[in-house]
């Protein structure tokens, strides 16, 4: 082993080390956990093969309700804060008084927990005695039940996780936005160009990398999301709302069949993997092709 | 470059036609919104928290307000113990976490070939593996280690969170330093290990600040680890907040009081850190 080798081994060893032990070991064991009748009834743990992928497979909760809310789910939340974090970091990137404020403010989100602003925005929503129906009143329209309905459910959901997660696209994209030249900017400005013009074919292309990596990143976390809607909706109304990570949850830790779980967990896994791979390459295409 | 080939413009657009008041109205109205929106349920946590017991089911109506709850829940020793906790456990996380994948960064930014690919491959796809795959699992790799309940219990599955995502970042900031000085440095007598500790990961301090604050942020405020790798020697301040509204009643009041408490140390975190965050997460 030569002497690079043996520094590029040292420089990766400890993350290495933490990584096999406490992902890949535990992941490994849901593996081999998929392939077998992995429930109370069944001490045992016989090897059932691919019996409880077929199963998830052919579940209809699952191609019909899961996926797409899944899918929904993401790509609502991710053009959602994508559009609002942009529009928040272009406002914040200009000089102004109270920009301070302003921006403290937007950061808010990152300081709570995200379980304590989820418990928070479900009594927020609750029908009885949450605010909101209570200004809904005020204002003479009708309260709503709002987690009792799968859309309304949806949108609390959404909603709250674009609160969570619009500073996050703000605080990158803003960064991305002061490492830019000011050359072009100027070039812009001489030629008299209209600030529309200016963000869309100045702005927007030389953001594009940041803008591709930003997604990637939200997307996969959106596509395995579990805390807020666990406590906001639990899935419901009769799981209604329920996204993957909760699909596997349900089927591991409610009907007690780790097996029928961990071979949910792999499937969502791989589409994930799948999905990212290809949507990194085609938004690197895609910022290849703007140059 | 686009600029130089764009006709001007011959239409300014509806901003632009206001008068300049007008567009500065404009412009404040929307700050107020975005403030608005963004504030809004934390000023609610705040609202609730200064409540007494009876009044929460009608915040918005009522007109008694009480400092009672926080004395009531900064007398509670599970309280105290968590708050405690929670701080090492976050400081400590961040601090390993940054050492571990700063290397592995480096590594991923200044060589090529297989042993960097196939790493760059491993941490891409377990980054896409759900939280739900692994958490059980992990309970029982703690308990088979003994680690179950305790700080390293805790710690390092936090680590091994961080490593796929903050070696991808590290490997950015890495890449935007000019690797010529550590050739330089190299040489002049200095070892590999030298270069890096001496030339780069003082060039990469920036970026290093950035993560370390969101780092900080992300482990005080992580729920679902905690929940299933902590019992009660080890109590976590996520967790005992939400228990205030899961287990022992609907405690609004006292929940909404140990969330606030919670939330200036985060406070303090990134009102001085937005700075360092901005200016180091370049990527």
């Amino acid at each position: 082993m030569s002497e690079k080798t043996r520094f590029m081994l040292a420089l990766i060893a400890p993350a290495a080390l933490v990584l096999v032990l406490f992902q890949i070991v535990p992941i490994l064991t849901g593996g081999n956990a998929s392939f077998r009748d992995w429930t109370l009834y069944d001490p045992k743990r016989t090897w059932v093969g691919l019996a409880n992928y077929a199963h998830v497979l052919r579940d209809r909760e699952f191609l019909a309700i899961v996926l797409p809310n899944t899918f929904g789910f993401m790509v609502a939340s991710v053009i959602c804060s994508l559009v609002l974090g942009l529009i928040i970091a272009l406002m914040l990137n200009r000089r102004f008084a109270g920009r301070w404020l302003v921006q403290s403010v937007v950061l808010l989100p990152l300081m709570v927990a995200p379980v304590i602003a989820a418990i928070m925005i479900r009594w927020m929503f609750n029908d009885q005695f949450g605010v909101v129906n209570a200004v809904l009143e005020a204002l003479g329209i009708a309260p709503l039940s709002w987690l009792t309905q799968r859309w309304t459910a949806f949108l609390v959901i959404l909603l709250t996780d674009v609160w969570l997660w619009t500073p996050w696209f703000a605080l990158i994209l803003l960064a991305g936005l002061q490492s830019l030249p000011p050359e072009p900017f100027e070039a812009a400005q001489i030629d008299a160009a209209s600030a529309w013009r200016t963000f869309r074919h100045i702005t927007l292309p030389m953001l594009r990398p940041v803008i591709v990596v930003c997604v990637v990143i939200r997307a996969i976390d959106a596509f395995r999301t579990f805390d807020i809607v666990w406590t906001i909706s639990g899935g419901g109304p009769a799981r209604a709302t329920e996204v993957f990570s909760i699909y596997a949850y349900v089927e591991s830790f409610q009907f007690l069949n780790l097996g029928r779980g961990s071979a949910a967990a792999v499937i969502g896994a791989i589409i994930i993997v799948i999905f990212a791979l290809a949507l990194y390459r085609v938004l690197n295409r895609f910022v290849e092709v703007s140059r | 470059m686009t600029a130089l080939t764009m006709e001007p413009a011959q239409s300014d657009g509806f901003f632009a036609a206001l008068a300049p008041q007008g567009r500065r109205a404009l412009f404040a109205l929307a700050a107020l919104a975005i403030c608005l929106l963004f504030a809004f349920p934390v000023l609610w946590l705040i609202l609730t928290s200064l409540r007494p017991g009876t009044g929460v089911y009608y915040v918005h109506r009522g007109t008694e307000f009480t400092l009672d709850n926080f004395q009531d829940v900064l007398s509670q020793e599970i309280v105290l113990k968590a708050l405690l906790n929670s701080f090492v456990i976050s400081t400590l996380a961040t601090v390993l976490s940054l050492g571990v994948t700063a290397t592995s960064g480096y590594m991923l930014s200044r060589f090529k070939g297989p042993i960097p690919n196939a790493w760059f491959s491993v941490i891409y796809l377990f980054r896409c593996v759900p939280y739900v795959a692994w958490v059980l699992p992990l309970y029982f790799v703690t308990r088979e280690l003994d680690i179950f309940d305790t700080y390293w219990g805790l710690l390092l599955p936090h680590i091994a969170v961080h490593i796929c995502f903050f070696s991808w970042i590290m490997k950015g900031f890495f890449d935007g330093i000019d690797p010529s000085m550590e050739y330089a440095a190299m040489i002049d007598g200095c070892s590999r290990w030298g270069a890096f500790w001496r030339v780069a990961m003082p060039a990469a301090i920036p970026g290093l600040t950035a993560l370390a604050i969101l780092c900080w942020l992300y482990t005080w405020n992580e729920f679902l680890f905690a929940l299933i790798l902590t019992a009660h020697e080890t109590p976590i301040l996520t967790v005992v907040m939400a228990q205030f509204v899961h287990e022992l009643g609907m405690e609004w009041n006292l929940m909404s009081a140990t969330a606030v408490i919670a939330l200036v140390p985060a406070l303090i975190v990134t009102l001085f850190g937005q700075k360092y965050v901005i200016r180091g997460l370049r990527i």
